[in-house]
């Protein structure tokens, strides 16, 4: 692929193809795989939301992330669930990622594209009938490689303030 | 209905409730955790009187600063007004009891209700209601409608509230616990302050599951957060939650203080930054630095639903230098089985920007909703909670609060800190001391 691609229909497919084959790694516990579509320089982010007076008030206060990650601290958050002993993952947890409204921007380099989708991410957890839900809007960038595209950054806007979940390792 | 009997209170099925908590035997039965006549009176028995947390100063440095909270189930306001000081307010409208504040932060000059208009002053004082003169024909006594206001005290810049005006001060109910507070509140001068807002998030578990936890439970460490042994992330010692002290405070308080056995080094003042340690040496006494040196850990609860937690044990990178983190969190009661988590990341506002922020990635990655360790926790919590809810359980099962019931406390000389001090935090003397206040105050105090 050209670093210099224009937008094209070819682009979009390959960017929400990216995004369906990485939300199935991610329901199908294949996280090695998952993180090798990870740039080595990677960050993913949540931060915390909170409710504020205002329209347009994002509820954003800076200071505080439920994720703050990299490459290496996401390594050792699924070199935990190969122990056996995550208590939260295991018996693991059934999930599903549903992803749309998915728009695709030229980013400020042009080996980088960015990208704003919305997900919604189900768990069932045990024999309990209840399931999770979050729901968030995702701003990734995406980068062009010789591999193909890698996640170069995810920022999670989580649209709970409180949410009602036992516990999260990844979303 | 619960009654009130010589033998002190009995629940509706005849049970007195004093023999649910027999600590003295180191017995507690399992419905106190999940019985909803039980949940009920704690929200009276417990909530309506004691010193609850609600927030830190560093929250709402400004006048017209707030943040709102719960205490028990009630909402409330928690408000710096112009002259800088803190109200706690019912967020209940006095006129039909609409919220009167919608959001869980920001700043105002007055509370407006949004159902009919009532002006309130950050102190809870009803400033007007609309057309009061027609609305009321001329009679409105202002005064009368002022917001509900708890008493409000402060303690190393953390906010505490009652509702109980017999209610002992605040410095009298922490007691001792104060001496432990500073170990963490007050290190160095400048204090610590909260970053962002905290992490909050609901589980279905009691809430007593996490205070019961944070006051003395050392031996879960090797168990529940196994993974971290596995990893190489905590030393693989049975050991490791062993080596420290076990303080039971009085009035329901406990805290321990676990270090390391002498062949394992530890970085002093909990690996506390180098740039430090000056200020500590100054703003402690000679023997709180000195038990703080060889310490590693600190984790407690100030009853009933605060608890603390200080350490520096854990990495969650490679190649990055062990930082501790202080969290300080409450258990908000929702039901018998639901709770909010509300848990705060502090920092000592002296520190440097690099340790500032390892320290925030450290808690990040370990406590909050997406912590390794607190899910650890959590999903246990949520598993004792639901595995207690049958009939059986609630009529018959107890829960074995023995360990450490024959050990005697150190002297002095061995623990120079106030409290009942047991050698070795496998010892549940702090959550029997945690649960001898609960009888306490459920059982056999008038309230
Ligand atoms: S309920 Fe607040 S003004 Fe009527
Ligand atoms: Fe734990």
């Amino acid at each position: 692929m050209s670093v210099s691609a224009t937008l094209s229909d070819e682009i979009y497919l390959q960017v929400v193809t990216f995004l369906y084959r990485e939300a199935y790694l991610l329901d199908h516990w294949k996280l090695e795989e998952w993180l090798s579509l990870l740039t080595e320089d990677a960050c993913y982010l949540m931060p915390v939301r909170i409710t504020e007076e205002g329209i347009g008030s994002g509820g954003f206060l800076p200071g505080l992330y439920h994720f703050e990650e990299n490459k290496s601290s996401l390594t050792l958050r699924i070199k935990r669930l190969q122990t056996q002993f995550a208590w939260g993952e295991n018996p693991p947890p059934r999930t599903r990622r549903f992803i749309g409204g998915v728009l695709v921007h030229r980013g400020d380099r042009d080996h980088e594209l960015e990208v704003t989708s919305s997900l919604l991410f189900l768990r069932s957890r045990g024999d309990s009938p209840d399931l999770g839900i979050l729901s968030a809007e995702r701003q990734d960038i995406l980068r062009l490689t010789p591999e193909g595209l890698r996640l170069a950054r995810r920022l999670i806007l989580l649209d709970h303030t409180v949410p009602s979940l036992e516990s999260l390792f990844i979303l | 209905m619960a009654a009130r009997t010589r033998s002190g209170l009995r629940l509706s099925d005849g049970t007195p409730l004093k023999e649910l908590v027999r600590v003295e035997e180191g017995r507690i039965a399992a419905r106190v955790f999940t019985d909803p006549e039980i949940y009920q009176l704690e929200l009276e028995r417990i909530f309506l009187r004691c010193w609850l947390a609600v927030a830190h100063e560093s929250e709402i440095p400004h006048p017209g600063d707030y943040v709102t909270r719960r205490m028990g189930e009630d909402p409330v306001i928690v408000v710096r007004d112009r002259a800088g000081q803190i109200h706690v307010l019912l967020n209940s409208c006095t006129h039909r009891g609409a919220e009167i504040c919608r959001a869980s932060r920001g700043n105002t000059r007055e509370f407006v209700c949004p159902y009919h208009g009532y002006r309130f002053h950050l102190d809870g004082e009803l400033a007007s209601a609309p057309a009061h003169e027609w609305a009321y024909d001329q009679r409105f006594d202002r005064k009368a409608f002022t917001l509900h206001r708890a008493r409000v005290g402060t303690y190393g810049g953390l906010i505490f509230a009652t509702w109980d005006a017999s209610a002992p001060p605040l410095e009298e109910y922490l007691g001792d616990m104060r001496w432990y507070l500073d170990l963490l509140l007050r290190r160095t001068a400048g204090g610590v302050e909260v970053v962002g807002a905290p992490h909050r998030w609901i589980i279905e578990a009691n809430w007593k599951t996490g205070a019961d936890n944070f006051i003395g439970d050392g031996l879960h460490t090797f168990m529940t957060h196994r993974y971290a042994i596995e990893l190489g992330v905590l030393p693989n010692d049975p050991l490791i939650g062993w080596f420290g002290w076990h303080i039971s405070i009085g009035r329901g308080h406990g805290v321990a203080m676990v270090g390391a056995p002498e062949r394992i080094p530890l970085p002093p003042y909990l690996g506390l930054p180098q740039e430090l340690w000056p200020l500590l040496e100054r703003a402690l006494t000679d023997v709180q630095r000195r038990v703080l040196e060889r310490t590693a850990t600190i984790h407690g609860t100030v009853f009933p639903n605060l608890s603390l937690l200080n350490t520096t044990t854990i990495t969650t990178e490679e190649g990055v230098p062990r930082v501790p983190f202080l969290t300080l969190r409450v258990w908000i009661p929702l039901g018998p089985h639901r709770m909010e988590i509300l848990s705060w990341f502090l920092v000592e506002k002296e520190g440097p920007e690099w340790y500032k922020e390892a320290s925030r990635k450290n808690y990040e990655r370990t406590f909050g909703l997406t912590g390794t360790f607190e899910e650890d926790d959590a999903d246990i919590w949520v598993s004792l909670t639901r595995a207690n809810r049958g009939a059986f359980a609630r009529k018959y099962h107890v829960f074995n609060y023995e360990m450490g019931l024959h050990r005697q406390p150190r002297p002095k000389a061995e623990w120079p800190g106030p409290g009942d001090a047991y050698w070795g935090d496998y010892c549940e003397a702090n959550q029997r001391t945690f649960w001898a206040q609960w009888r306490h105050l459920m059982a056999e105090d008038g309230g």
